[in-house]
């Protein structure tokens, strides 16, 4: 009994650290750029295929450091581009929130459907990041769980480290606290949109390498990941990146919990009920500010 | 000449704002902009940092044609705007405000330089380093959002409205502090009629009036001249 | 605006006289009609009450199986499971609307898209089968309407679609009256300046609920009269698919340039019908033209016609840079 609950709660701490790394990055690109990037799930989806690519068809050498080395760089520069390319010319038009929604939705039917056209519609696996098993007493760790919840970990502390201590990082809390007030001291605000659109993109798309392993790689993941990271980032506070931190861990507990005791059928309805009572008594969310 | 705008017509919306707008400012000078509220000061002033998208005509710094520059490469020219509204970071203290703004990079090399210096100047800020700016009060934002535009090393600097809001006695004190940048070497354009003390600084004066420049003169002109002296000096 | 929809309307009222022989041609009319009174409850809801609403598509189909229920496990008679499909989806509009509209406008989307995310494993679930949603097998067998002996059912097109030409043309002026009256104008006024909608305060609030209140009933009413039409159901109609054609409508019309969307549900369900064959490369297609004209076509077909009539009428007008 003990040890199912031990089970659950680890489970839920396991998809919690990603659902955080990808959380925060969309609380982090909203709080800054203010557009609501709803193709966001698609880059979730790009990051699996990308490893899938590079570890099963070409199975290059180097395996998973392969992989994040090459991902992390090509994440960036199809975030930056898009951005440049798709949301930024609609930043100066009226209604222009409503039509970066819709274009991005657009754009996410366009990648999920365009992965299908490449790759087939069928369900690809990636190879474990590491095998085996760690007993610690009667509890029993997968090491590829223990290596997931690391690489999150360290992915949000570095995140974290880049935003706090760095030029950019401090130019990107500037734009998201106040744009005007940037464009004053002359911060490069359209560059800044930019990267962090990029940076985004980087935190979902290794979110995608990392629980692909576990859920597979499967082109119709893209809108429940799309809406849970959305669910997430506004149960904590829309753009608070603390309140996500903490929304992710609840959720993935949430998850956890009502999948094990009342069915994986139940889990939308639960969260969807979890954020729908938290915004009638705080509908600034969590942690949000105003 | 160091900034000189030439037939400067500026759009806010459908609105047309500025119209034909010419002015001169030698280095070194005190150049004040009077007039109504919403005649076009604050444009004038956003145009000439680059924060007006619509906008054609002519504004040229050290001979230079900047007014297809972004705001980013203008600040790094050496032009600053200090926002009527402050514009502050507010969830950051007032050391990293401070900071950002010596976010280009010609300020960058002098940070350390004009932060003692912005000490100098405003003792009550190197007190509250850590404070967060939106918890100040509103004549401590002012000071900071000036010592903000100083840290960006610009030789010029376009101010609006910095008395706005203020009580008398924090007025006089900004009348000093923009005369003390003005003695270290800055020109100043500003925005201001609420204090005779910085229309006293003034090398210049101009009127903005429906988005028309329609009077440039000094003091003495201005004094001479009925209708300004009553409406817009208060005397 | 008035006279474009008379157009419109009329030349699809006339169509069936030259095509009534070809039976794709009729359901590609009627889908036409069914689908722009959908669409442009979304524009009026998006494009002019300023709402991230996208629960569109849940309504439908809360409408198409309210009516299914009814009628199948109940025995009501169609034509009274139509009317009450569409007082239902009025009052879960409400619900949701009610703790919804006052978040600000990424919630009230999220929430919405929640909402019909939602729905599917609800109306698969236990919960779901409960009220007789039939699971995932959905619900088949869904009787047609009958009004004097008639029977409007997909066997019996002309009629069906004369029908649905009646109810299209009601709403479009239920529609037209909102936007005529003053909630039309304190629309505009509320997108125009924020302060002022904020000075409204409440009363926006209220004017907001009413219009997404009056725009469910007429969705959930479709909804119906579509399920009765084609008599089978399945949560199928909640795909990310159906709601991305619905979104075409908007983006190809122009958001708020009603009656714009009207034309975009006409070119966007035929387009839809001629792409059927490319397979899979249909929605790709789709998806990257939703990205292109939002792109290139901020107003959509609309704003198109609007800048073409505006350089004739004002060519020398200066540019500005």
């Amino acid at each position: 009994m003990l040890i199912e609950i031990l089970d659950v709660i680890i489970s839920g701490l396991l998809n919690g650290s990603v659902y955080a790394l990808m959380a925060i990055g969309l609380a982090l690109v909203y709080g800054v750029t203010k557009a609501f990037n709803f193709a966001y799930g698609s880059f979730y989806t790009m990051g699996g295929y990308f490893a899938w690519v590079f570890l099963v068809p070409l199975n290059l050498p180097g395996g998973y450091y392969t992989v994040f080395l090459t991902a992390i760089p090509f994440l960036f520069v199809v975030g930056f581009f898009l951005e440049k390319l798709l949301v930024a010319p609609l930043r100066k038009r009226s209604d222009w929130q409503m039509k970066a929604m819709m274009l991005t939705l657009g754009l996410s039917l366009f990648l999920d459907i365009g992965y299908i056209a490449m790759f087939g519609p069928r369900l690809k696996s990636l190879p474990d990041i590491v095998e085996g098993t760690l007993d610690i007493g009667p509890l029993v760790f997968m090491k590829q769980d223990l290596v997931i919840f690391i690489l999150s970990i360290s992915g949000l502390l570095c995140f974290a480290w880049i935003l706090n201590n760095t030029r950019v990082g401090m130019a990107v809390q500037a734009v998201a606290q106040n744009p005007i007030g940037a464009q004053i001291v002359g911060i490069p605000k359209d560059r800044v949109f930019a990267a962090t659109f990029a940076i985004s993109t980087i935190m979902v798309g290794i979110g995608g390498i990392l629980l692909s392993q576990k859920n597979f790689v499967n082109p119709q993941a893209s809108t429940g990941i799309m809406i849970k990271a959305w669910v997430i980032t506004a149960f904590g506070g829309m753009g608070s990146i603390k309140g996500s931190l903490y929304a992710a861990l609840i959720i993935g507990m949430l998850e956890a919990f009502v999948g094990y005791y009342l069915g994986m059928i139940h889990i939308d309805i639960a969260v969807l009920t979890l954020l729908l009572i938290t915004l009638a008594f705080r509908p600034q969310g969590l942690m949000g500010r105003e | 000449m160091m900034l000189s705008i030439e037939n400067l017509n500026a759009y806010y919306g459908q609105a047309h704002v500025l119209k034909d707008v010419s002015i001169n400012v030698n280095k070194g000078e005190v150049v004040v902009m009077l007039g109504p509220n919403g005649h076009g000061k604050s444009t004038l002033l956003k145009s000439l940092c680059g924060m007006v998208d619509k906008k054609q005509g002519k504004i040229s710094y050290k001979d230079q044609d900047i007014i297809k520059f972004s705001s980013e490469k203008i600040v790094n020219l050496g032009i600053t705007y200090i926002a009527e509204n402050r514009e502050l970071f507010p969830y950051m203290s007032v050391m990293e405000n401070l900071k950002l703004g010596a976010y280009s990079k010609n300020a960058r090399k002098y940070e350390k330089e004009n932060l003692e210096k912005v000490f100098t100047l405003f003792p009550r800020l190197a007190q509250r380093k850590k404070q967060y700016a939106s918890t100040m009060s509103g004549g401590e934002a002012k000071m900071l959002a000036i010592a903000r535009g100083l840290m960006s090393n610009a030789d010029f600097l376009a101010i609006d409205e910095p008395a706005l809001g203020l009580q008398p006695n924090l007025r006089l004190e900004v009348a000093r502090i923009i005369k003390e940048i003005n003695n270290q070497g800055k020109t100043i354009l500003v925005v201001e009629q609420n204090i005779p003390q910085i229309t006293d600084l003034a090398d210049k004066l101009y009127v903005l009036e429906e988005g028309h420049i329609t009077f440039e003169g000094n003091k003495d002109d201005a004094l001479s001249n009925d209708h300004l002296k009553e409406i817009f000096l208060g005397m | 605006m008035i006279k474009i929809l008379a157009v419109i309307y009329g030349i699809i009222g006339i169509l069936p006289i030259f095509v009534s022989d070809s039976s794709i041609m009729m359901r590609i009319l009627t889908m036409i009609l069914i689908w722009s009174v959908v669409a442009s409850c979304w524009d009026l809801i998006m494009g002019y009450a300023g709402i991230f609403s996208f629960g569109q598509v849940a309504f439908y189909v809360i409408g198409a199986y309210s009516s299914a229920i009814l009628s199948v496990s109940l025995n009501v008679p169609p034509v009274v499971a139509v009317l009450m499909a569409g007082i239902i989806t009025a009052i879960i509009g409400v619900l949701v609307g009610l703790p919804c509209l006052k978040l600000a406008g990424p919630y009230i989307a999220l929430v919405t898209f929640a909402f019909q995310l939602a729905l599917e494993p609800f109306l698969k679930g236990p919960l779901g089968k409960a009220i007789g949603s039939g699971g995932s097998r959905g619900i088949i067998s869904v009787p047609p309407i009958e009004i004097f002996g008639i029977s409007f059912s997909s066997s019996n097109l002309v009629p069906f679609f004369y029908l649905t030409l009646i109810m299209t043309l009601v709403c479009s002026v239920i529609i037209v009256v909102i936007l005529k009256s003053h909630w039309g104008t304190a629309f505009l006024a509320l997108k125009d300046s924020e302060d002022f909608a904020a000075s409204l305060g409440v009363s926006a609030f209220k004017y907001k609920l009413l219009v997404f209140g009056v725009t469910s009933f007429i969705t959930g009413l479709f909804g119906a009269l579509y399920v009765h039409y084609v008599g089978i159901l399945s949560t199928r109609m909640l795909s990310m698919e159906v709601f991305t054609v619905l979104l075409i409508m908007i983006v190809v019309g122009g958001i708020g340039q009603y009656p714009g969307v009207v034309l975009g549900a006409v070119v966007t369900v035929t387009m839809n019908e001629l792409l059927r064959p490319m397979g899979i490369y249909r929605l790709l297609i789709m998806g990257g033209m939703v990205v292109i004209i939002v792109l290139l076509l901020p107003d959509g077909v609309t704003g198109l016609f609007k800048k073409l009539s505006f350089f004739r009428s004002a060519g020398k007008r200066e540019q500005v840079q």
